[in-house]
């Protein structure tokens, strides 16, 4: 296929015991597109993510990261790389303050793949470390909550620090699993504008279950099925195809949304 | 009942030294590690050699001890411990326990089975409080305790690596994700709890006798102190270490045998009332 490729499964399948939560999926994200999954719960979206940053090893196939096989590479080298992931289930820290969450990927990224022991003794708070992390939760309209406890933050505002966290990675990739689940109407308006912003500099997935939310959003749509690809590329497309329509006549979730 | 409570809280005190490897390393790593207890044991038996054949300084043998037990848990680690990450846990509890029995073993190819003593450090010097006699040794302990509580928190509240524990202690793919090789964190909270198990070790050893089963019987009090303080809770065992040290002590001066019962019984009654989520 084309050349532009940033991240490439190839024929990836992940199986859990007896059971393929992930099948012979083969997928390709051009440089600078922003591309949707949606598929019915336990499809294995986010398996597949799961595969494309490294936290599982797929059982078959392999990932390419612009053209080199990362397939061996654990999830922080992946990260090193630029393949970055938020969780469905929004993961900060909540025993650290809001503040100290991004130092941990600002650090992280300024000081690059550093050894434990130096990175032992290096000073957890440096001015230069907390305007990079200030400016990272301005970004995300959440610069006054930088001092309090991550614990006490509202599940929207966990979601944005997550997202600022991601971006202070640098992300050449972001993946997003499920950014807007859990969030009220307004917080879901705010997050998408949000996502919007970005991924006019990061080329981005998104999963998602109500399409309705995310087709204006996405240049491409890919449906997941019981571990499978099942259409993949232009939204409106996708979701003409009839046997799309015929996953979603008995997802109810998701039927309601499109 | 001064002298009651004083024991006890020296014997919560070295449980508190002994728990934070065993409550860490199932907090970051999901692994029952019985080696540990082999650590304990050696450090024991590494102050008494070196105070007997090298040096006759308490301080520099517990230093030596500490030194030697670094390396040999790093050992354990690397070749047991390691790959046992993610695998199902009673594979993890096997696997140590099978690394304590080994070792518990050369512990009395090298030493002799026979319990050994070792003197009071302090040459029995006590301090008196409120009319009661105290060795001044076991007040020492719990003030080492104390120091060891408050390194601790320094550590991780206000270093990065610190930081990067708790953060793995709560969610360890997201800290991952975050481009962090966590498990080579792990690796150093495993080495900084197996010292302080050596430490336990050190300071038990005054107050008990030595042997090679010395191990089993501390590590079956640790296991209460984790489960009652929290799996992975640093503050939780600190807490715990010494509620159960006064259990024992106190049990024990009203009735000797039930001292390490009761332990079990409470361990037993907050199991009950404060189930652990899994
Ligand atoms: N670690 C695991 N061990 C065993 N089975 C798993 C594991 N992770 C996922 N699965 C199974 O794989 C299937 C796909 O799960 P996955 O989380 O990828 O679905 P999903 O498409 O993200 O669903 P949802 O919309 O509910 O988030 C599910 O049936 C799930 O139970
Ligand atoms: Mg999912």
């Amino acid at each position: 296929m084309s050349d532009d490729a940033i991240l490439r499964a190839v024929g990836v399948s992940k199986r859990f015991g007896a059971f393929s939560a992930v099948t012979d999926v083969d997928y390709v994200l051009r440089e600078g597109e922003v591309a949707g999954i949606i598929g019915p719960n336990g499809a294995g979206k986010s398996t597949f993510f799961n595969l494309m940053t490294g936290l599982y090893a797929p059982t078959q196939g392999r990932i390419e990261f612009r053209g080199r096989d990362v397939t061996r590479l654990d999830a922080h080298q992946r990260v090193a790389l630029g393949i970055v992931r938020t969780f469905q289930l929004v993961s900060v820290f909540g025993s650290l303050s809001v503040i100290e969450n991004l130092i941990l990927s600002v650090l992280r990224f300024r000081e690059g793949a550093m050894k434990p022991w130096r990175f032992l003794f290096a000073k957890a708070h440096s001015v230069e470390v907390e305007d990079a992390c200030l400016a990272a939760l301005q970004r995300v309209g959440i610069a006054h909550l930088a001092s309090a406890p991550t614990s006490t933050l509202s599940y929207g505002d966990k979601r944005r620090l997550e997202i600022a966290m991601s971006l202070s990675l640098n992300p050449r990739v972001l993946l997003l699993d499920e950014p807007l689940a859990g969030l009220g109407d307004g917080e879901i308006t705010e997050v998408l504008e949000l996502v919007r912003e970005v991924c006019k500099s990061v080329t981005l997935v998104i999963i998602e279950h109500k399409i309705s939310r995310i087709v204006d959003l996405v240049g491409r749509l890919s449906v997941m099925c019981e571990g499978r690809l099942l259409a993949d590329g232009d939204p409106r497309r996708v979701l003409e195809d009839p046997e799309v329509r015929r996953v979603y006549w008995g997802d109810k979730a998701v039927a309601a949304a499109s | 009942m001064i002298s009651t409570l004083a024991y006890g809280l020296t014997i919560g005190g070295i449980l508190y030294i002994i728990s934070i490897g065993l409550t860490l390393t199932f907090g970051t790593m999901r692994i029952v590690n019985f080696a540990h207890a082999l650590v304990y044991t050696v450090g024991a038996y590494v102050v008494m050699t070196v105070t007997a054949r090298i040096w006759d300084n308490f301080v520099f043998a517990g230093l030596v001890a500490v030194a030697v037990a670094v390396p040999l848990s790093y050992l354990i680690e690397r070749f047991v411990i390691r790959r046992l990450y993610g695998q199902s846990i009673d594979y993890a509890i096997i696997a140590t326990y099978a690394v304590l029995l080994v070792g518990v073993d050369v512990v009395k190819w090298l030493w002799g089975a026979t319990p050994m003593p070792l003197s009071d450090p302090l040459n029995g010097a006590f301090v008196v409080l409120g009319g009661v006699e105290l060795p001044l040794y076991r007040i020492l302990v719990i003030a080492v305790a104390l120091v060891v509580f408050a390194a601790l928190e320094v550590f991780f509240r206000r270093t990065m690596v610190g930081k990067i524990v708790v953060a793995g202690l709560e969610n360890k793919e997201a800290v991952r994700s975050l481009g962090i090789n966590v498990d080579r964190f792990f690796t150093i909270v495993f080495l900084i709890g197996s010292a302080l198990a050596a430490l336990g070790g050190v300071l038990y050893a005054p107050i008990t006798s030595i042997h090679p089963y010395m191990g089993f019987q501390v590590l079956l009090l640790c296991f209460a102190v984790v489960l009652v303080g929290g799996m992975g809770s640093i503050r939780g065992s600190f807490v715990a270490a010494f509620v159960l040290g006064l259990v024992i002590a106190v049990t024990g001066r009203f009735w000797g045998p039930a001292a390490e019962t009761m332990v079990f019984v409470v361990m037993a009654a907050v199991l009950i009332f404060k189930p652990i989520e899994a």
